[in-house]
């Protein structure tokens, strides 16, 4: 298994390509969806399953190791390379995408239809609608997110950063609900702005790493560092042209690379930092972080660039919210947590304030915002950029608590907010509509999704002995150690969290139950597969977290260290 | 400072015309064609076919021209490495003049392919329309490849004459003749003050060769510099210096239509018939480019194209075409927006388009060049593809207004799939191969570095994520909206076929686009230089 | 039977132990070393047996329920309690087995988190007051899952009730046996959610799901000062960056961590050893040491200094002196406030929600919709004291400032006499109780604020027992009355239900202290003469008289509301549903007053209880129609009564009649154990009558001084030695008040033959009022907090929606207009140009002579525009 990353990536594309192929085979309608429903289960299971062997072989003993290497020249004029790997940050998030990609696939199936579901015709299920394209496009995102996650060369990340966009906006723009074209737009332009300015930051580094006088500066100002880079085979004077370059694949020279690991050894050695001032007095190694960051603050979303986030949740299919609010949310953080903080540490620690200011509102606006809402999926997403904003506050805390506390917020949002979307899912296939005041006292007909729904809330309300607490706790812990009045103003989030959730609860279960929903049907089969694992996942990390925090801690203290240069 | 390259008189430099040569007797032949078959059922195959076969053989021509130095001494077919100046230095065959000469070739033979089975070039006029495109492509390689001013003019005249011409091809059609008219009026103005700008020029520094201008034109810099110091009546003299390279500038402007000389072409474009448009949105604005680099080599080269034209009579140029790229893309991704008729649409995407490719230019650089060689070669293969399914929806309905295609997924599926794909591949997204040439422009521009070059690129990289939006209006149109009839669209194997190459094509170079760069690479030594 | 043979024994052991702990403690505290302790394997099945039951009745409760009956669904759940009773019996035996100062047993299961200075162990610790916690929690909890067996037998949703109570047992445990914050916060929140659920346990009834929601959240708002406290105790320990910024090498030799292989020391739980089996003999290393290097002084044995969550190491660095952490602590101050005491505040705040202490009382009233079982066990015996404990488990801590005492004793106080006074008026029997437990709750923090911790302990024990008995008394009373909870509609129920009306009156003597004969009287005299005799405990020592008058006076107030509920349910005529819509002779006035007062309140939605204090008059003014007929007003006001849920079966009418056996042997067991509880306060008078020297002090203060063994020094270095006169006069004035109380009451309510307190509430109708509805603090809270923040949460949407939102639009909107721009541009000025030039052309067939004509000058001037635009461009760059 020494291509184990590659298969993980590439077997949805396998599916994409059968789908393809039984495109052109003549087929009745109804054949022709089952088999490209059972393709797409199919390869996203049997990616889950190398998921968890990953996980398995996976050895977390070692700090900073990437492991499961796969090295290959892509565009040699460009040194490009096809270039994967693992450490235990990206080896959680590849473990994540997997799992929900293989639940959201399973929430695309439409097994329990004509037993208790009745939909309108003029308005059919999107799980029944141009099957086919529906799976390929879900196949393609999966291949984009597991490749974000384990691509260690910059252009092949940006790559496939954007492979996610397009399927993403049909899936949106397609099989979404009333309003899905201007959500479907306004999320594919928000993000490809964002990630436009990405691209000129990763060109721009990538110069800089060839810039020989920049290299000199860099050996005169501080040769302990340069020397130290020399020595790591970081750098390596090239014989042909006598300059300094980067070791290829292959064992060739590279005047220039796209490398993340060694941008980032470049970078805590204060490359970038001697760039002098830029573009409008700000340097450049600032301007550069601001691009980037901007790029990933629309992903996490941040406040005030969060607002596609809303209609995309609300307008896009349970499935999609999942994927949406599972992981390409956790996107955002993630790429902070490869480039911002790695890359351009001063840049990171001179913008920790600004950040954890943002994250701070995030918390706590986003909170207040969600209070207000009547539409069940909308609550529920801005509750997920309230609880975004964790992970923002604790990577700015710069603490090794707050650092772990954000990514393990990952995970755990991760796993809880699929739920809820999935949970919202439920109750919006039966009654056809999610205003919180069109239910009330459902949870005697329903006792079951009324048992799972108050779990997947206590959860993300962060009740202790769930996941959602764990994560928020170590990121106040660890943020208050710098940022006590962001804390304690964060911390104020607990109380409203709590407040929207439990009323949530209280108009749609408790209370006399509304005749209308006298007869709703409870979870079926296909939901309670997708739920019951979310939840027991919910309850384990909740009680030993230190199953996710071993695998992450290692690397993630190690790069903490590096970033503040301890 | 001269150029290295070897002068040959007329008669030595025959063989190394051999393509153009082959393409004039080819249009001639072409109308004798026409007139033999007039009778004949097949006629438009027959005519196209033999037009295509004449490309292929200057293609081999090429080829065969571009080694033939090294077959003179005796060596192997190699592609070519140093330069040979023709007909005493007017015109020359460098790496770069070859790559833009397949290109034209290219774009030519697609156009004729376009041009068979569209129901806008009627059969009685097949033979014409080839026979212009063809003496077009000899135009369009005199433009690449003339270093001489006064042929760089005959270039520019012989494209633009014959435009006007297939502009107005499709008669008793007000848009087609209002389009010819407009494009009449505006091409003789623009040639004219080209013309106007090379005397000046020439009056000025006393040559008209562009390779030699580069020192004549420093002379006369720091000579101007020098009297503005002792005297003020100097003003004069540089005033005049910029006003001819304004001039110039505009000629080419014109040609490539960017702001503020773009007007002509939303309405030309929309006029003419679509295989015409679809070629004259590709090459023509090649050729122009191509013209471009090389004035900005040769003329302005302070040091013979190493470091290129920054500062000539106290101007920055490229900070200049770095304007105009701005305004340009802008002004044509906002005007873009609420285009209804698809090939206006795409006529103002073109304008952005170049824009973009002025980036390249602005660049002033090696870098920037390749980066303007390979865009132009990735653009060939994605708008031409757009336009040919355009094509193929106004074939029959002969409307492009962008109602025909509401739920085209459902009437055309491959084709709007296509379509898809070559939009976005406009967009600028990966893996798709028009990301790989908007990478090389920000690349060429942020190589540079400077302050202003990055805020082109900033302004160049949101211009894209705009573009973004009526590119993505049409894909939803095609996706989301239901059809208007369900009757599927008919779409002629050969455009199919034509598609799935041109697909391929933008896929494949998209994920690897290694070989381009080194075919751009190479094309860079000019005028010997290297 | 041998469990029985085994006390007997363990009391004689305890005596014996007991007697060398307190020598040991109380000799020179200066030699008190680290914590030591011993591990055991088995404490975890304490908590284990209850989650078990949860999980059993929460997976298959439903089906068993349908399948089996409810019997076996209510065999899981006590089956559970009792097993785990038993395992804390034999956890209790083998403490009894160790030497005092060994009496801490540690079962580590698993490391939860390590992350950084974080490190938090899923692992159960038992100290005497730990132990003595547990086993309140089994054995009360036990006997009211016996006791609900009876109560809830007629409803639905009995599984759901027993899988919630095992749940809460579990949380409940496990905030007493976790042996870190971070555990104890599990159970901390734990019992909210199961308060929360099982407040609304009959959701059908929307008042009592907000109920519920207004504990859980007010309960978040306490949690949200704990967190705080705990974060700040956890940076004050040295978590904090900034501390250890120092300790990060100058910047030239940074380089040396640059590249990714380099290893963390601090990968593996930066100060701590995953064994907590660690021999404490090792010399302590100091806070200078650990500032200078963490990772070593980290690793060495001894006192580990540096940021912790567990208790006993927290305990080490704080009472042993060798650390130096207490002084640097007591040093510290945090923006200017002392850190400690703001630490001892935040997490008092904590407190002050779980144990309703002002201001965050308000939700236990409301906590009364729920069954009565769950106020018993959940609202009176053990969730609600979590306060106490956490303040006496962190003994070490609070004692080290006397602010946050003072802060401590004086909300004690003023709670106790404010919920006091509420008590007075309350018709509901379940409310009136409430008030008390809020009242005696305020009783116990003042005895661990005054740092009488073992005394506060003790009135929490004797609590559980007396208020357990009173809810469950008051809950067979409902029962018997057909879900009537209304003490003006009830009355000479002694005839109807004699075991209950004894047991109540004997826990009535217990809460009003009466001597000798009532452990709350030991109890409650303790702490008030530790009060007294507080000294410099307090800021000034004055503070410490202060409460005891306070308290004193509460005391009286204490006895007189609960001898006055005693008497209107039990003594006089029968005033229940059945016909008698004259509510006796004396009882129409009050409505009246109330009525008035009602109408002119705002209908609050929180005010969630109103339900259950509404009575029918008040729906009979509200609606006269049906005013007309008391009956149907009398049927109304029942009909709608929050416990009618499980009215089914229980026929309406009818005489009260004695609960089930069930029911009836707990509270005898109940009030038994009141007055076994007896012998651990009258242990020392004892002692000194029969003169036996193991015997001078309270049994009780013997068994917990380990715990409280690092601030008794402290503590008792400020307590003002008063001479035992004092003592004994303090005694007699508080027997004085109970006696008074009693007598009052008496006096005004018994066989509600007196007229007086209607005449008192006439003569002060305002002061009534105010009283009788809680002095509208509810309405208060709903009309500043709740709407302030629903207010701003709408206005934060809109600006959300509109603003944001708005201008993310805008910027596309504006896109679109410049396009038209250009579009127009383009349209009329070129097209509009070349149209009317081929117009021309058309009709004049010629071109040039068209051209002089100007309407080609647009071009021209387009493009020669064009290039000067471009020149004026040049020289703006130039």
């Amino acid at each position: 298994m020494d291509h184990l990353l590659s298969y993980i990536i590439f077997a949805p594309i396998a599916g994409v390509i059968a789908i393809g192929a039984s495109l052109a085979v003549p087929m009745d309608k109804p054949q022709r969806d089952q088999f490209s429903r059972w393709v797409a289960l199919i390869c996203a299971g049997v990616a889950f399953v190398l998921g968890l062997y990953l996980w398995v072989v996976y050895d977390g003993s070692t700090a900073g190791k990437i492991q499961f290497i796969e090295r290959a020249t892509w565009i040699p004029s460009l040194h490009i390379e096809y270039f994967v790997g693992v450490d235990g940050i990206s080896v959680s998030m590849v473990i994540l995408s997997t799992l929900i990609s293989f639940i959201a696939t399973i929430a695309s199936m439409p097994w329990w239809r004509g037993k208790d579901e009745h939909d309108d015709p003029e308005h059919p299920h999107f799980s029944v609608v141009k099957v086919p394209g529906y799976m390929i496009m879900l196949l393609i995102l999966q291949t984009g997110m597991s490749g974000t996650f384990a691509a260690l060369d910059m252009f092949l990340f940006f790559v496939f950063w954007e492979v996610m966009l397009l399927p993403m906006y049909f899936l949106i723009g397609i099989w979404g609900g009333p309003r899905k074209e201007y959500a479907a737009i306004k999320f594919f332009l928000y993000t490809l702005a964002g990630s436009v300015l990405l691209l000129l930051a990763i060109l721009a580094l990538y110069y800089r790493t060839g810039d020989q006088a920049l290299l000199q500066r860099l050996a005169t100002v501080n040769p302990e560092a340069f020397r130290r880079l020399v020595d790591a085979g970081t750098l390596a004077m090239d014989p042909q042209s006598h300059a300094w370059a980067y070791r290829m694949a292959e064992g060739g020279f590279a005047s220039n690379t796209f490398n993340m690991l060694t941008m980032a050894k470049l970078g805590q050695a204060g490359l970038f930092d001697l760039v002098g001032p830029f573009l409008a007095g700000i340097t450049f190694a600032k301007l550069m972080w601001i691009f980037m960051f901007i790029a990933f603050a629309v992903k996490v979303p941040m406040v005030p660039l969060h607002t596609w986030l809303p209609d995309a949740h609300v307008e896009a299919p349970t499935p999609i919210s999942v994927i949406l609010a599972g992981i390409l949310l956790k996107m955002g953080i993630y790429g902070m947590l490869r480039m911002n903080w790695p890359i351009l540490p001063a840049a990171t620690a001179s913008f920790a304030p600004a950040v954890s200011a943002f994250g701070v509102i995030n918390i706590v606006y986003a909170a207040m915002v969600t209070l207000a809402q009547t539409d069940l999926k909308k609550l529920i997403a801005y509750s997920s950029v309230s609880h975004m904003g964790f992970s923002l506050l604790g990577m700015a805390s710069m603490t090794e608590s707050g650092m772990s506390g954000a990514v393990l917020n990952l995970f755990t949002h991760g796993i809880i907010s699929p739920m809820l979307f999935l949970i919202v899912g439920v109750i919006y296939d039966r009654a056809h509509h999610r205003e919180i005041e069109g239910f009330g006292g459902i949870a005697k007909v329903v006792p079951e999704y009324t048992a799972l729904m108050g779990l997947a809330f206590f959860a993300s309300l962060g009740l202790p002995g769930l996941a959602g607490f764990i994560s928020e706790f170590l990121v106040l812990n660890g943020a208050f150690a710098n940022l006590p009045w962001h804390t304690a103003l964060s911390a104020v989030s607990v109380i409203i969290t709590a407040a929207y959730y439990l009323w949530t609860i209280q108009r749609v279960f408790l209370g006399n139950l509304n005749p209308k929903y006298a007869h709703l049907p409870d979870v079926n089969w296909r939901e309670r597969l997708t739920l019951y694992p979310l939840g027991a996942l919910a309850i384990l990390f909740g009680f030993y977290p230190n199953v996710m925090l071993r695998l992450i801690n290692t690397d993630l203290f190690a790069l903490v260290r590096s970033v503040k240069g301890v | 400072m001269p150029p290295a390259a070897t002068i040959l008189d007329n008669a030595r430099s025959l063989p190394y015309f051999l393509p153009e040569t082959l393409l004039t007797l080819g249009a001639m032949g072409i109308f004798l064609l026409d007139l033999a078959t007039r009778r004949d059922p097949r006629r438009i195959p027959i005519i196209a076919f033999t037009s295509v076969a004449v490309l292929v053989l200057a293609t081999i021509a090429t080829y065969y021209a571009s080694s033939l130095p090294y077959l003179a001494n005796g060596q192997r077919f190699t592609p070519m490495q140093r330069p040979v100046a023709l007909f005493y230095g007017l015109i020359v065959i460098d790496p770069w003049a070859v790559l833009f000469k397949y290109i034209f070739w290219a774009v030519t033979a697609l156009a004729i392919w376009m041009a068979a089975p569209s129901l806008e070039i009627t059969s009685e006029r097949m033979g014409e329309y080839c026979a212009l495109l063809l003496s077009i492509a000899v135009g369009m390689s005199l433009m690449a490849s003339s270093t001489d001013m006064l042929m760089m003019v005959i270039g520019v005249e012989l494209v633009s004459m014959v435009s006007y011409a297939l502009a107005g091809f499709r008669k008793h059609n007000r848009k087609s003749s209002e389009a010819a008219l407009k494009y009449v009026v505006y091409g003789g103005v623009a040639s004219g003050m080209m013309l106007f700008g090379m005397s000046y020029l020439y009056g000025l520094l006393g040559s008209t060769n562009v390779a030699a201008m580069a020192p004549l034109l420093q002379r006369y810099t720091d000579r101007v510099f020098l009297m503005n110091l002792e005297s003020s009546q100097a003003g004069a003299g540089q005033l005049a210096l910029v006003l001819a390279v304004v001039l110039v500038l505009s000629g080419v402007g014109y040609k490539i239509a960017s702001v503020p000389w773009h007007m002509w072409c939303p309405d030309v474009y929309e006029g003419a018939p679509t295989p015409f448009t679809a070629f004259l949105s590709v090459g023509p604005k090649a050729a122009g480019f191509a013209l471009a680099v090389r004035i900005l080599y040769g003329a302005m080269s302070q040091s013979g194209g190493q470091d290129l034209a920054t500062v000539v009579a106290g101007i920055p140029w490229p900070a200049v075409i770095g304007v105009i790229s701005a305004a340009t893309m802008t002004l044509g991704n906002f005007a873009a927006l609420n285009q209804t008729n698809l090939k206006r649409m795409l006529a103002y995407s073109s304008i952005a388009h170049a824009g973009y490719l002025l980036m390249g230019l602005a660049a002033a650089s090696a870098t920037g060049s390749e980066s303007i060689a390979i865009y132009l070669m990735v653009y060939l293969f994605m708008n031409l593809g757009a336009f040919l399914v355009v094509g193929a929806v106004a074939r029959l309905s002969g409307s492009e207004s962008i109602f025909e295609y509401r739920g085209l997924s459902s009437r055309a599926p491959f084709a709007a799939v296509a379509f898809a794909i070559f939009l976005f591949s406009l967009t600028g997204l990966p893996p798709l191969a028009g990301f790989v040439g908007k990478f090389h422009l920000f690349k060429s521009l942020i190589d540079r570095g400077g302050a202003w070059q990055i805020t082109l690129a900033i302004i160049g990289v949101l211009n894209s994520a705009v573009s973004l939006y009526y590119y993505a209006r049409i894909v939803r149109t095609m996706f989301l909206d239901q059809p208007l009839t369900p009757a599927p669209i008919p779409v002629p194997r050969s455009y199919n076929v034509l598609l799935g190459v041109l697909v391929i094509g933008v896929i494949f170079f998209g994920l690897y686009f290694d070989g381009l760069r080194r075919i751009a690479e190479a094309s860079l030594p000019m005028f010997g230089h290297s | 039977m041998e469990i029985l043979s085994q006390v007997k024994d363990l009391v004689l052991l305890a005596a014996q132990h007991g007697a060398e702990g307190a020598g040991e403690a109380l000799k020179h505290a200066e030699e008190l070393g680290p914590q030591k302790f011993v591990t055991v394997g088995y404490l975890w099945l304490i908590p284990f047996f209850p989650l078990l039951g949860f999980a059993t009745n929460a997976f298959a409760g439903h089906w068993i329920q349908r399948r089996f009956g409810k019997k076996y669904v209510s065999y899981i759940a006590v089956g559970a309690m009792v097993l785990s009773f038993a395992v804390a019996m034999v956890a209790l035996i083998q403490m009894l087995g160790l030497p005092p100062s060994d009496r801490y047993m540690v079962n580590f299961l698993w490391n939860m988190i390590t992350a950084g200075d974080i490190q938090a162990n899923l692992s159960f610790s038992l100290d005497p007051l730990s132990m003595m916690m547990t086993l309140i929690i089994t054995f009360i909890g036990g006997l009211i899952h016996w006791y609900s067996t009876g109560y809830m037998a007629d409803d639905p949703g009995y599984w759901r009730f027993f899988c919630y109570l095992n749940l809460f047992v579990f949380s409940m445990l496990l905030l007493v046996m976790g042996d870190n914050f971070v555990l104890m916060f599990f159970g901390w929140e734990g019992v909210g959610l199961c308060s929360y659920l099982l407040i609304g346990f009959w959701y059908e009834d929307i008042e009592k799901a907000k109920a519920a929601v207004k504990a859980f959240v007010t309960n978040r708002v306490g949690d949200f000062g704990f967190v705080l406290g705990l974060f700040l105790l956890f940076w004050a320990l040295g978590g904090s960056w900034v501390e250890r910024a120092n300790v990060i090498p100058p910047r030239e030799t940074r380089w040396a961590t640059a590249d990714p292989n380099y290893k963390p020391q601090a990968q593996s739980g930066t100060f701590y050893e995953k064994d907590p089996s660690l021999s404490p003999s090792k010399a302590a290393t100091t806070w200078e040491n650990y500032r200078r290097d963490p990772a070593s002084s980290a690793s060495k044995g001894g006192i580990r200094v540096g940021p912790t969550f567990t208790f006993r190491e927290l305990r080490d660095q704080l009472a042993v002196d060798a650390t130096g952490v207490r002084s640097r602590l007591t040093g510290m101050t945090f923006f200017g406030i002392p850190l400690l005491a703001l630490i001892g505040i935040l997490l008092f705040v904590g407190a002050t929600a779980k144990s309703a202490q002002i201001p965050l009382y308000v939700w236990l009233p409301d906590a009364m919709a729920g069954p009565t079982p769950v106020s018993a066990l959940i609202h009176a015996a053990t969730m609600v004291t979590a306060g106490v404990y956490m303040v006496a488990r962190l003994n070490f801590l609070f004692a080290l400032s006397t602010a946050a005492m003072t802060v401590i004793a004086l909300t004690g106080a003023a709670t106790a006499m404010f919920a006091a006074t509420i008590g007075f008026v309350q018709n509901d029997i379940k409310k009136v109780l409430a008030y008390s437990t809020v009242s005696q709750l305020g009783f116990m923090f003042i005895g661990v604020g005054v740092g009488a911790y073992w005394a506060g302990v003790y009135h929490l024990l004797t609590h559980a027992f007396f208020k357990a008995c009173l809810f469950l008394g008051s809950g067979s009373v409902i029962l018997g009355c057909h879900h009537e909870q209304d003490m003006r509609k009830m009355g000479g129920l002694k005839r109807f239900m004699p075991l209950t009306a004894k047991t109540y009156l004997y826990a009535c003597i217990a809460i009003a202290g009466f001597p000798i004969v009532s452990n709350g009287f030991f109890s409650k005299d303790e702490i008030l003469w530790k009060a007294f005799d507080s000294g410099s405990n307090m800021l000034d020592p004055s503070i410490g008289k202060l409460i005891w008058v306070v308290g004193w006076l509460t005391a009286c107030g204490t006895s007189f509301y609960m001898w006055r509920s005693y008497y209107m349910t039990f003594t006089g005529e029968y005033r229940g549903a059945r016909g008698e819509a004259h509510l006796g002779g004396h009882a129409p006035l009050l409505p009246a007053l109330v009525t008035g007062s009602l109408a002119s309140l705002p209908s609050s939605s929180v005010d969630a209880h109103r339900a259950s204090t509404d009575f029918p008059q008040v729906r009979g003014m509200r609606h006269p129609d049906s005013g007309a007929d008391p009956h149907a007003a009398g049927a109304a006001g029942h009909a709608d009564h929050p416990d009618h849920k499980a009215a089914e079966g229980h026929g309406h009418g009818g005489m009260p009649h004695e609960s089930p056996t069930s029911m009836t042997y707990v509270l005898v067991t109940l009030a038994i154990g009141c007055a076994a509880t007896i012998v651990l306060g009258f242990w020392a008078p004892l002692g000194h009558l029969l003169h036996i020297d193991w015997m001078q002090e309270p049994m009780l203060e013997r068994w917990l001084s380990p715990t409280f063994a690092p601030s008794r020094e402290l503590v008792e270095s400020r307590g003002a030695a008063s001479g035992t006169f004092w003592e004994w006069l303090l005694m007699f004035a508080s027997i004085g008040v109970a006696f008074a109380g009693w007598l009052i009451a008496r006096a005004f309510y018994k066989d509600a033959k007196s007229t007086v307190p209607e005449k008192l509430a006439a003569a002060f109708p305002g002061l009534y009022r105010v009283v009788y509805n809680k002095y509208y603090v509810d309405e208060l809270y709903q009309a500043t907090v709740l709407r302030g923040t629903s207010i701003l949460a709408k206005a934060l949407a809109v600006f959300d929606n509109v603003v944001i939102d708005g201008i993310v639009n805008a910027v596309a909107v504006a896109g679109r207009f410049v396009a038209n721009i250009d579009g127009a541009i383009d349209k009329y000025l070129v097209d509009g140009a070349v149209n009317a030039l081929a117009e021309g052309i058309v009709e004049l067939g010629g071109r040039f002579r068209r051209l002089q004509t100007g309407r080609i000058q647009n071009y021209l001037y387009a493009a020669v525009l064009g290039a000067l635009l471009v020149i004026g461009i040049n020289f703006l760059v130039h």
